[in-house]
């Protein structure tokens, strides 16, 4: 009983962590149609970020997050209008270009990653290290819970922006119905630009955090780019609401595929449910996708 | 129009002779060079002709491996009957495969390919039967000219035959309308879904083939060196750069991508600098000459870097 | 009868798009199918061509039931369309795009060839036959898609707004173009806005409101029918006439 329940906490707080790369992710899909396989990529850059920013300037790497935040959305609406360019009619096939541009990038990402830092695995410490909730017979580490709770504080402010702002219902109307948003008024490629820099400064902070809580390496872009994928598939592409209970599944699945069948057959897992899903559902699981 | 075909004749006497005028240093890269063209051309077919974005695509490749590997260590079969039964197996499995997923479109079709291929690695790795983690040991043989002109033999083969079923029949033709618009196509009585699948199986074939010779010309295979990512990509950048969709892309491709690979290699030292430069090179190919290196040389497709960076600008400037 | 439907359905979530349609053509007609925007015109065309399966009902086409049948499988059975916003294979040319249409019915590439010659000259579309698509007009492009499901030899054919955006000597000649694909045993069912096309093309028309048929019979009935007049100009204008 004991072991059932810190694999359910274990989940779900593996999950928090999880929602908001999915959430930008989602959320840069729905608008722009746009599946940014470098997703994974904005997360490691993130984390090198917050990794060199301790390393150089001291503080806490929590300190250093809304920093990392506004670099990288300005970094990203430097890069989108290229991406958009690359997406629009003239050439072969704008979706299969468009993936293949941001595959493109993320290896370059990658490899300018490998190539400035090598192989090795760094750690960020932060004030949050090593500090453990006891919950009765439950161990909680304190960095995972604080991932948890940010993973949700981040959604429902991005929620809360999407649904009760003005400008939120502007993006949303855009991710809707692209032309008639433009013939009311909305710039459509301002709302692109908007929705990706924003996408790109909340995947690289989130980055910063899961450096903080795990570790920092040139390669863990893949990782993330499939649990993103995998969040994203369950939810439906673009429907962000969906990813909350969707992210908290994956969490869960994790745990439970570590705990009771082994952790070699965690990616397995992944993978199978995310191909089934694609097959049965490809709206997601609350067909609400695109 | 004729020394086209003095070109094409010289480069089809030098691929012949190749093994006999070269170092077995060079000998090795040019088996190497042949085998990705192969891949690339493999990889056009589903992609460039057919629309597909298959990012799992390097996964026949390693099953063919595996296939042949097993077949000779476990069961002991002959070379060439493992090579046979490696391209059956690839097609076999790509028609399982296609036939829920070829209803998928664009991106979708991309990621479920992709966690396929994925999947296939980690199956890999967690069974006892292929050696999991540890790989796969095979028979060694030194008989390098064998292994050029067997990669030579199943490249010629893919080229040949991407040329007469796609590039000359019909088949080709309601590839091409399947990528430019399915439901058109179904409307006007293309068959896509069984055409898709013959498509896809075709493309399968030729990786599997061509794994098979890789494992018994390495010896030693392994998850992470023939079901690894990194085949799909480079298979994918070799396509792209030579130009998708075209028949000797794949081939320009697979020449340029080595040549830049050797290198660095040289200049760099096994770095990691490549990938940057694989990258790179990617970005630019889809934003510059989406048609590839045969796009600009026919003259078609050259979006001037010029033009670009004025569209650019325009664009960034609100 | 080539074509019949009995008691079609077809449901978008809550939206009702053909609501228990039934109607009969006779082969080697032209008949015609008119209504407001919305009325469901397209969605029975894509009912009978298989785009999508009815919610309920049948179709029967040559007396065999084709509800349900993949639009390739329909094509194979003799019906061809066009679509309102033309839809053609842009990075092949305007004789390959025919070409494609013709595979089913021929056995060879020479064949396919030469056939799809003969009907660009017959929609004449002769002169455009090697351009690229992508270099076309919006009138080639129409022209094409006629071209297109002529390709597959069609007993049937179903015409889905093709004047939208002609001018009107393009809508002439348009008629001319349809007039003259009566000879022999073609059928033809035509969707349209204008209803001075609808008249002068027609044997028999049929009339569509929220999915369901209000009329049916020979033109000049049927334009001087008050449910016909309600529905397109509302029932104010009716009560005042």
């Amino acid at each position: 009983m004991e072991l059932l329940l810190q694999t359910v906490i274990d989940g779900l707080l593996m999950g928090g962590l999880i929602i908001i790369i999915g959430v930008g992710f989602s959320l840069c899909f729905g608008v722009m149609h746009i599946v940014d396989f470098a997703v994974g990529e904005w997360v490691m850059l993130g984390a090198y970020a917050g990794y060199m920013m301790v390393r150089h300037f001291g503080h806490d790497a929590m300190f250093y997050l809304p920093v990392i935040f506004v670099i990288f959305s300005a970094l990203g609406w430097v890069i989108y209008p290229v991406i958009l360019q690359v997406v629009s009619g003239k050439r072969f096939n704008p979706a299969i270009m468009g993936l293949i541009f941001t595959f493109g990038l993320s290896i370059t990402m990658k490899g300018g990653a490998l190539t400035v830092w090598g192989y090795h695995i760094q750690s960020v410490p932060t004030w949050l290290t090593g500090k453990t909730l006891y919950l009765g017979p439950l161990t909680i580490p304190g960095l995972r819970v604080s991932g948890f709770f940010f993973g949700i504080l981040v959604t429902l402010l991005l929620l809360a922006f999407l649904y009760k702002s003005r400008y939120g219902n502007v993006i949303r109307a855009t991710a809707m119905d692209r032309d008639t948003a433009n013939l009311l008024g909305a710039d459509v490629r301002k709302v692109g630009a908007f929705v990706y820099s924003l996408y790109a400064g909340i995947t690289a902070m989130s980055g910063a955090l899961i450096g903080a809580l795990f570790s920092v390496h040139s390669v863990m872009g893949a990782k993330y780019t499939m649990l993103a994928f995998f969040v994203v598939v369950l939810a439906g592409m673009g429907y962000v609401p969906g990813v909350i209970p969707a992210a908290i599944i994956l969490g869960l699945l994790q745990s439970f595929v570590s705990v009771y069948i082994g952790g070699r057959f965690n990616l397995a897992a992944l993978f199978l449910v995310m191909y089934g899903v694609l097959l049965i559902t490809p709206k997601g699981i609350f067909r609400r996708g695109w | 129009m004729a020394w086209k075909l003095t070109v094409f004749i010289l480069l089809l006497v030098i691929c012949f002779i190749f093994p006999w005028i070269v170092s077995p240093l060079w000998l090795r890269i040019g088996t190497e060079v042949v085998m990705w063209a192969g891949l690339a051309q493999s990889f056009n077919i589903i992609c460039g002709y057919t629309g597909r974005l298959d990012f799992g695509h390097g996964a026949f490749f390693g099953i063919g491996a595996y296939v042949t590997g097993m077949a000779m260590t476990l069961l002991g079969w002959p070379f060439g009957l493992g090579l046979l039964v490696s391209g059956i197996v690839s097609a076999l499995l790509a028609l399982a495969i296609g036939y829920p997923t070829l209803r998928l479109r664009g991106a979708y079709f991309a990621i479920a390919t992709w966690a396929m291929g994925e999947l296939i690695r980690q199956i890999a790795t967690i069974l006892d039967i292929t050696g999991g983690a540890f790989g796969l040991q095979l028979p060694a043989v030194l008989n390098l000219p064998y292994f050029y002109y067997m990669m030579l033999l199943v490249t010629g083969l893919t080229y040949l035959t991407t040329y007469l079923l796609v590039e000359k029949a019909r088949f080709g033709y309601k590839l091409l309308a399947i990528r430019e618009d399915e439901d058109a196509a179904e409307m006007v009585g293309v068959n896509t879904a069984s055409t898709k699948n013959w498509a896809f199986a075709l493309s399968a074939f030729f990786p599997g083939v061509l794994g098979g010779i890789y494992a018994y010309w390495v010896t030693f295979i392994h998850p992470d060196s023939v079901l690894g990512g990194q085949i799909t990509d480079v298979m994918c950048v070799m396509a792209f750069l030579g130009g998708i969709g075209s028949l000797w892309g794949p081939f320009l491709g697979a020449i340029v991508v080595q040549l830049i690979q050797r290198v660095l290699w040289v200049v760099w030292g096994e770095g990691t600098f490549y990938l940057v430069i694989i990258g790179v090179t990617i970005c630019a190919v889809i934003l510059f000459i989406p048609n590839g290196l045969v796009g600009l040389l026919e003259g078609t497709g050259l979006f001037s870097p010029k033009e670009s960076v004025n569209e650019l600008k325009k664009k960034i400037k609100w | 009868m080539i074509l019949q439907s009995h008691d079609l359905v077809k449901s978008f979530g809550g939206v009702t798009a053909v609501d228990h349609l039934s109607l009969e053509v006779e082969k080697g007609s032209v008949f015609g199918i008119i209504g407001p925007n919305g009325s469901g015109k397209t969605t029975f065309f894509n009912l009978v061509n298989g785009v999508y399966p009815p919610t309920s009902g049948t179709i029967t086409f040559n007396g065999r039931n084709i509800t349900g049948l993949r639009p390739h499988q329909i094509a194979k059975l003799g019906i061809g369309r066009t679509y309102q916003v033309p839809a053609p294979f842009t990075k092949m040319t305007v004789l390959e795009n025919v070409m494609v249409s013709t595979f089913m019915r021929s056995s060879s590439l020479k064949e396919s060839r030469k056939v799809s010659w003969e009907i660009l000259e017959r929609v004449r579309l002769e002169d455009k036959g090697n351009s690229l698509v992508l270099n076309v007009t919006l009138e080639d492009r129409k022209r094409l898609e006629l071209a297109r499901a002529l390709g597959t030899r069609p007993d049937l054919l179903l015409l889905d707004e093709v004047m939208a955006g002609l001018t009107p000597s393009e809508i002439k000649e348009a008629i001319e173009l349809i007039r003259s694909l009566r000879t022999g045993e073609l059928t033809i069912i035509v969707v349209e806005h204008i209803m001075d096309v609808i008249l002068s093309l027609c044997d028999r028309i049929a009339v569509l409101d929220y999915g369901e048929k209000i009329a049916e019979d020979v033109p000049d009935k049927v334009v001087n029918d008050p449910n016909v007049i309600k529905a397109y100009l509302g029932e104010r204008y009716s009560a005042r006439n």
